[in-house]
């Protein structure tokens, strides 16, 4: 078991390079999901119900779909719509719409609990757009649904494993190639498991930092 | 796409809905004992038990099933694909029903239970007949968040071979070259699946709300 | 045509909620130096009346100017972008019934917050003047805390700060004491008093009539949408004109009376 681990040690730049795609993965496709949902919110509570509807359609679609198989249908099925990604693409592209819409729903409740006087008051000392947006009506959004999108964040880390089966060189596939090659299968996997949990333990160290702001807020 | 290929996409839908039953009805009471160990602070396993929750959490579907599939052997235990993927399945609902039960319990009004105590009730008695019934209702609607999620994931048990919907739908298009179809078909599957679970849960919710402000 | 010499004009303004009436031709004007207090029951469209002054509700007819300038309508006729809106807002001063702080910042971030990002002035000047409003409501201790940790009366003797450190030509208090116990009330009334003393021109909504009839120099009756009676507070409070007056203040008739508050 010792040589195993050994084994895998002496691949760790295999392992880490696959660390670094699934972290770069999920930390660009939060981003990007988050601005999106961003975007998304205010239509989910439009006052015209055809945008209403085609972003809660949208929103409730995600919902509903694997991820794995809308993963999929992105590589595999989109290049008979002529739209061809090479998987990379596809992953981000995957992660980052299928995570939007949860974003979108995150938002739309934490937006939905929040007070109305404050940002009317924003209004009242000059406060618009922007300014506004920015100053008075983002932070305290962000300090109430900060725990929700760490949780959030978490599902893309494992989400981004799913894309193993399109081949992207993300941790589970290169745990899955130092397996093949050496039969390590025990050490390379648990090593995985254990770099997925300090993944995990960071981003819930980043969220009880943003929950000890808002709870000194509170 | 022929009759035959819905039939073999249908076959695995049954695999499906089959594999994700066992899991969650396995899961379930296991859920709840780990959330009852850790509620009571036994020494020691409590603390083992936060931490295996803490990394079941964080462990990717597929990196688990994988796991076990071909570590299980490689250490002497032999292991069919339907058995990893169950055991992947029950260990990953075990961790997360084991956070909802666990909020139920630490939000359950610590007097009831004094009470049940001071009517002469055994331990085994106070929680079978009081607490379970009510962790049970205001644990529901988590639990049914988890079944969808847990349903979502099962696509993942093609990695290891086992008949499923999606291999289903992969095999089809393999075969006809024309991937697209037998995924839409695979998807219209389960969305209907995963449709009705969140419905179910936004109305037990609903009906909690409303029982709720009635009392 | 606007008279310039008023720092409020209000002219005609009406103001409807879907088939309800709230505001009827509502005409009035408040000098430098005036508190005017807006009295009436409850939905005679006293707050409504208040947020169409600086068009946190849009009126539906009639004009507002603030020293002879119109709000809400620019000079080219058109109603006013967010930009000429927000210039026009940084002169008026809100005070509001559930205090309305912003909760991601310190009670000095509160005070400095719009003077630094609306009114673009230096942060020093705006930090001292801050510091001393601080001190006038006699709450420099709390200027590191977050708002949630303050009592009632702490939050709104914060939110006047607030409003007078972006140096407003008219202040406007939306039932400032309606949410607070009891107990807290007097330590706001206390500061509103020393504005008013101090010649601050102010438009307050209120309930408590013993502030009315100390402090304003002009009270407004006001009772389904309509001006019924205004005149100095000694007149109103003892021999109202109007019979819808005279009722109001019978309800009332107990705290005036006391004038404690």
């Amino acid at each position: 078991m010792i040589h195993d681990f050994g084994i895998v040690w002496s691949e760790r730049d295999l392992l880490l390079s696959g660390l670094g795609n699934t972290t770069i993965l999920s930390v660009l496709s939060a981003i990007a999901a988050l601005l999106i949902g961003l975007v998304l919110t205010p239509a989910l509570m439009s006052k015209q119900p055809w945008l209403r509807g085609t972003v809660r359609g949208f929103v409730d679609g995600m919902r509903c779909v694997p991820f794995l198989l809308f993963a999929y249908i992105v590589y595999y099925g989109l290049p008979s719509l002529g739209v061809r990604f090479d998987n990379w693409t596809s992953g981000l592209v995957a992660l980052t719409i299928y995570n939007a819409a949860y974003m979108a729903e995150i938002l739309r409740g934490a937006w939905a609990a929040q007070p109305r006087e404050p940002i009317e008051a924003g209004v009242a000392f000059g406060f618009s757009n922007v300014g506004l947006f920015r100053r008075i009506v983002l932070p305290p959004l962000l300090l109430a649904a900060g725990p929700v999108i760490g949780n959030q964040m978490i599902q893309i880390i494992k989400d981004s494993a799913f894309l193993t089966i399109i081949a992207l060189p993300e941790l589970t596939h290169a745990a899955a190639s130092i397996q093949s090659r050496h039969y390590v299968p025990f050490a390379a996997f648990i090593t995985a498991v254990f770099l997925y949990w300090g993944l995990c333990l960071v981003i819930e160290a980043g969220v009880g930092s943003i929950d000890r702001l808002a709870a000194a807020r509170r | 796409m022929s009759a035959g290929d819905v039939l073999a996409i249908l076959g695995g839908a049954v695999v499906t809905v089959t594999l994700s039953l066992t899991g969650i009805l396995i899961g379930l009471p296991i859920g709840l004992a780990l959330a009852v160990l850790r509620w009571a602070d036994v020494p020691v396993v409590a603390r083992i038990v936060a931490v295996y929750v803490s990394i079941l959490r964080a462990t990717p579907l597929v990196t688990l099933l994988l796991l076990l599939f071909f570590a299980l052997p490689n250490i002497g235990i032999a292991i069919g694909p339907v058995s990893a993927a169950i055991l992947a399945l029950v260990m990953n609902t075990a961790a997360f029903n084991c956070e909802v039960w666990r909020a139920s319990l630490m939000n359950f009004p610590r007097d009831q239970y004094e009470a049940a105590q001071s009517v002469g009730m055994s331990a085994g008695l106070r929680f079978r007949r009081i607490v379970l019934p009510q962790i049970a209702r205001t644990s529901l609607p988590g639990l049914v968040n988890e079944m969808s999620l847990l349903i979502k994931v099962t696509p993942v048990l093609a990695v290891v071979g086992v008949v499923d919907i999606t291999r289903a739908a992969v095999r089809i298009g393999a075969e006809t070259y024309d991937p697209l179809p037998p995924f839409l078909v695979a998807v219209a599957l389960y969305a209907p699946i995963v449709f009705v679970l969140v419905s179910l849960q936004r109305w037990i919710e609903r009906r909690q709300v409303l029982a709720e402000a009635a009392a | 045509m606007a008279d310039s010499s008023k720092v409020l004009d209000v002219a005609g303004v009406s103001k409807r909620f879907g088939a309800l009436e709230v505001l009827s031709d509502i005409s009035f004007q408040v000098e430098k130096g005036e508190t005017v207090c807006v009295l009436g029951p409850s939905g005679s469209g006293k707050s409504t009346l208040l947020r169409c002054i600086n068009w946190l509700e849009r009126p539906d007819a009639g004009q507002i100017y603030l020293n002879g300038v119109e709000i809400g309508i620019n000079g080219a006729g058109v109603v006013m972008s967010d930009r000429e809106l927000s210039r026009m807002r940084t002169r008026i001063g809100m005070v509001f019934q559930h205090f309305a702080l912003w909760p991601h910042l310190t009670v000095l971030q509160n005070l400095m917050e719009a003077p630094v990002q609306v009114q673009r002035r230096p942060k020093a000047e705006v930090r001292d003047e801050a510091l001393a409003l601080l001190a006038k409501v006699g709450l420099s201790d709390k200027r590191d805390t977050f708002p949630a940790k303050l009592s009632g009366g702490q939050k709104q003797r914060v939110g006047i700060a607030r409003a007078l450190a972006m140096r407003p030509d008219l202040l406007l208090f939306d039932e400032p004491t309606s949410a607070l116990d009891p107990e807290l009330v007097g330590e706001v009334l206390l500061v509103m008093r020393e504005l008013a003393h101090e010649g601050r021109t102010m438009v307050v909504v209120t309930h408590e009539m013993g502030f009315a009839r100390d402090a304003a120099t002009r009270v407004m009756f006001l009772d389904r949408g309509r001006v019924i009676e205004t005149g100095s507070p000694e007149k109103f409070f003892t021999s109202p004109e109007t019979e819808r007056a005279r009722q109001f203040l019978q309800r009332y008739a107990g705290d005036a009376a006391n004038g404690k508050r």
